[in-house]
């Protein structure tokens, strides 16, 4: 039999041609037998990931630190004292690092922001327990700052792999800003001088963004640059 | 190999580097045989060739500098075949042995991790190893000859060795090109989708020629044809269109008439830019054949060897630590390696077996397994009158192979495909 629509033989018995799909019309219908399988139907297994063994080994490890930090504080100090810390950061770590790798496809635009909210938990934590006060005014804007900047970069090339360069001078040149904001939160949390040290990451991250920015954008920049500086 | 031991060749240095869990690079050869195969005699065919193929039946193992291939201790159990040919070597097997020897019904096939050779290499292994095992089931006497080699004879010193190094000149040749369309669709994560188009010889030949090139080239012409209408499809701004470019493998032996065993081939990436403007088949022929016939010379070859074998000869490199080696080639050869080609057309040309052994074979055939980044490749062999073009996939929709096989059809090339995919 051939296949009306794209002219190749097909083997006997066939019911739609594997290379456009088309529905075989065989006149001689139910009489022709259907050709032997050129391969056996047995599937070798996938290929096995072995990070579950390491997986569950490291948060065993991490939940071992925690509770053995936990138990000697309190048998030793009678309180949680410093025990409170390290199990936050156990937590944090696992969170952060470990637990996205149980499963099979992870989304890091689900699993980042979860990454900072944590950290900012551990921060007020470590706030509440100190008695300071500097968590709402500088911790918690910082952490949300950076968490926005990564998720935003995570966005910007997971979606879109075309313009990379110029997607890189935009997140240097706004990286670079932050640094500002960065001190000023820090000016009105610990009455620090402002203008004392960002003006320079600022400057260099933003000079670096707008060459790249202007490579993309300005025809013939990119070529010349490739031309002078090719390794 | 006298130690047990042997070094990679020049071009296998590179499969160990980029292999991981889900791909390494595998090819098969396959001879089917009139009669159902006996797997017991198969075995002891496959035993009977381990003193004259020391280079095949080896394992991969891991020095302080560099990969090396260890003679095995005993032969590969032969195995049944699986509902896709070419199944992945993962690192753990390629640790304990670099080849299969597999049957299904009445077919013999051999894969081979492609550090250990080529295609030449490999349809030699798997004629010698037909041949005994025809002479095991049915005492047929087959000569030495048409690739099928003596096991009465020790292992010849120029078969194992690499010849990359001796035809170098020395001078690294410079082919920067820019990278090509990348070919997409929608992945089957444990399925791999084989074709095969079986089109008679002559009428192949006789289309070819109406163009005025070889079977290659033509075969080369209608890929790139098939592969430019699919991205007119895809893109209408032509401006935004990316070069087609096809990777032929050339094989170098009979450039340098080596008579290695091991790997002695290396690619060109022949093809077009459409943002020039739009060819037509004849058009396709000449510029392919006009560029394989200026690269493909003793010459130009010498160059793109040496350009391999350089940094090899570089202390400092050779004292930088296989780790650290490993992800440095890989930056490379993701930065120059496959992304200049959209697929591989790899055509091994007419296999010839002896007389004696001819009335138990049916079919030979070749297949690559497909890349580390594009889905589709092309393996093409003749055997007897027939041509058998594989294409693999690792995506759901055959819409290249639709595309290929329709239009050789046009060309009054008549096509039958099978699948293992239904």
């Amino acid at each position: 039999m051939y296949c009306v629509k794209c002219g190749v033989r097909l083997t006997d018995g066939a019911a739609a041609c594997p290379l456009c799909r088309t529905p075989v019309r065989d006149p001689d219908g139910a009489e022709a037998a259907p050709a032997a399988p050129t391969y056996p139907e047995r599937y070798p297994a996938p290929p096995k990931t072995r990070r579950y063994p390491i997986l569950a080994f490291l948060t065993a490890l991490l939940l071992a630190v925690s509770l053995s930090a936990m138990i000697y504080c309190l048998t030793n100090l009678h309180a949680v004292s410093w025990s409170g810390y390290v199990m936050l950061a156990c937590a944090l770590v696992y969170f952060a690092l470990l637990f996205p790798f149980w499963f099979e496809k992870r989304e890091p635009l689900i699993f980042v922001p979860i990454g900072f909210g944590l950290t900012c938990g551990y921060l007020l934590y470590i706030c509440l327990y100190t008695g300071g006060s500097w968590f709402l005014s500088f911790a918690f804007p910082v952490t949300m700052l950076a968490g926005l900047l990564t998720t935003a970069s995570v966005l910007l090339f997971r979606f879109g792999k075309r313009r990379r360069l110029l997607k890189i001078g935009v997140l240097l040149t706004v990286i670079g800003l932050s640094n500002m904001l960065i001190e000023f939160f820090l000016c009105i949390t610990f009455d620090t001088r402002m203008f004392a040290w960002s003006l320079y990451p600022v400057c260099s991250f933003s000079l670096v963004g707008l060459v790249l920015i202007l490579c993309c954008t300005i025809p013939g920049w990119r070529a010349y640059l490739e031309k002078k500086l090719f390794l | 190999m006298g130690k047990n031991w042997m070094r990679l060749d020049n071009a296998a240095l590179i499969f160990p580097a980029i292999s991981h869990t889900r791909w390494s690079n595998v090819f098969r050869v396959s001879a089917t045989l009139t009669e159902p195969v006996d797997p017991a005699l198969l075995q002891r065919a496959a035993a009977d060739l381990m003193p004259r193929f020391p280079s095949m039946y080896v394992r991969l193992k891991t020095g302080v500098f560099w990969h090396y291939l260890e003679a095995l201790p005993a032969p590969p159990q032969v195995r049944e075949d699986f509902a896709f040919p070419l199944t992945l070597m993962q690192k753990k097997e390629l640790k304990t042995c670099c080849i299969r020897v597999i049957y299904f019904k009445n077919r013999i096939a051999v894969e081979f991790f492609h550090s250990l050779t080529d295609g030449t290499g490999g349809i030699i292994y798997l004629k010698t190893l037909t041949a005994r095992y025809l002479h095991l089931k049915y005492g047929a006497d087959v000569p030495a000859e048409e690739g099928v080699l003596d096991l009465n004879e020790a292992p010849l010193p120029e078969e194992l060795e690499d010849s990359f190094p001796r035809f170098s000149n020395g001078v690294a040749l410079d082919d920067r090109e820019t990278d090509a369309l990348r070919l997409r669709g929608t992945r089957e994560p444990n399925f791999l989708h084989l074709t095969t188009g079986i089109v008679p010889a002559g009428a192949l030949k006789a289309a070819a020629h109406r163009y005025g090139v070889t079977v290659t080239v033509f075969l080369t012409a209608v890929m790139a044809e098939s592969i430019l209408a699919y991205q007119t499809e895809r893109c209408p701004e032509r401006r935004r269109r990316k070069p087609v470019r096809i990777t032929v493998p050339i094989n170098l032996r009979r450039i340098y008439g080596s008579k290695t065993l091991r790997n002695f081939a290396l690619t060109l990436n022949p093809g077009v830019d459409p943002r020039m403007g739009d060819y037509d088949l004849g058009e396709l022929c000449s510029v392919i054949a006009a560029q394989l016939n200026a690269e493909a010379t003793p010459q130009r070859m010498a160059g793109r060897i040496a350009a391999n074998v350089n940094p090899q000869n570089i202390s400092l490199i050779r004292a930088v630590p296989l780790p650290v080696k490993s992800f440095i080639m890989r930056l490379i050869y993701n930065r120059r390696g496959e992304s200049k080609g959209c697929i591989n057309v790899s055509n091994l040309g007419v296999i010839r077996v002896p007389e004696a052994m001819a009335p138990f074979v049916r079919r030979m055939e070749f297949i690559i397994g497909t890349q580390r980044s594009y889905p589709n490749n092309c393996s093409v062999a003749t055997f007897g009158d027939e041509t058998y073009i594989n294409m693999i996939r690792n995506i759901r929709e055959p819409e290249l192979e639709r595309r290929f096989f329709s239009r050789l059809v046009e060309l009054n090339v008549p096509v039958a495909v099978e699948t293992n995919s239904n």
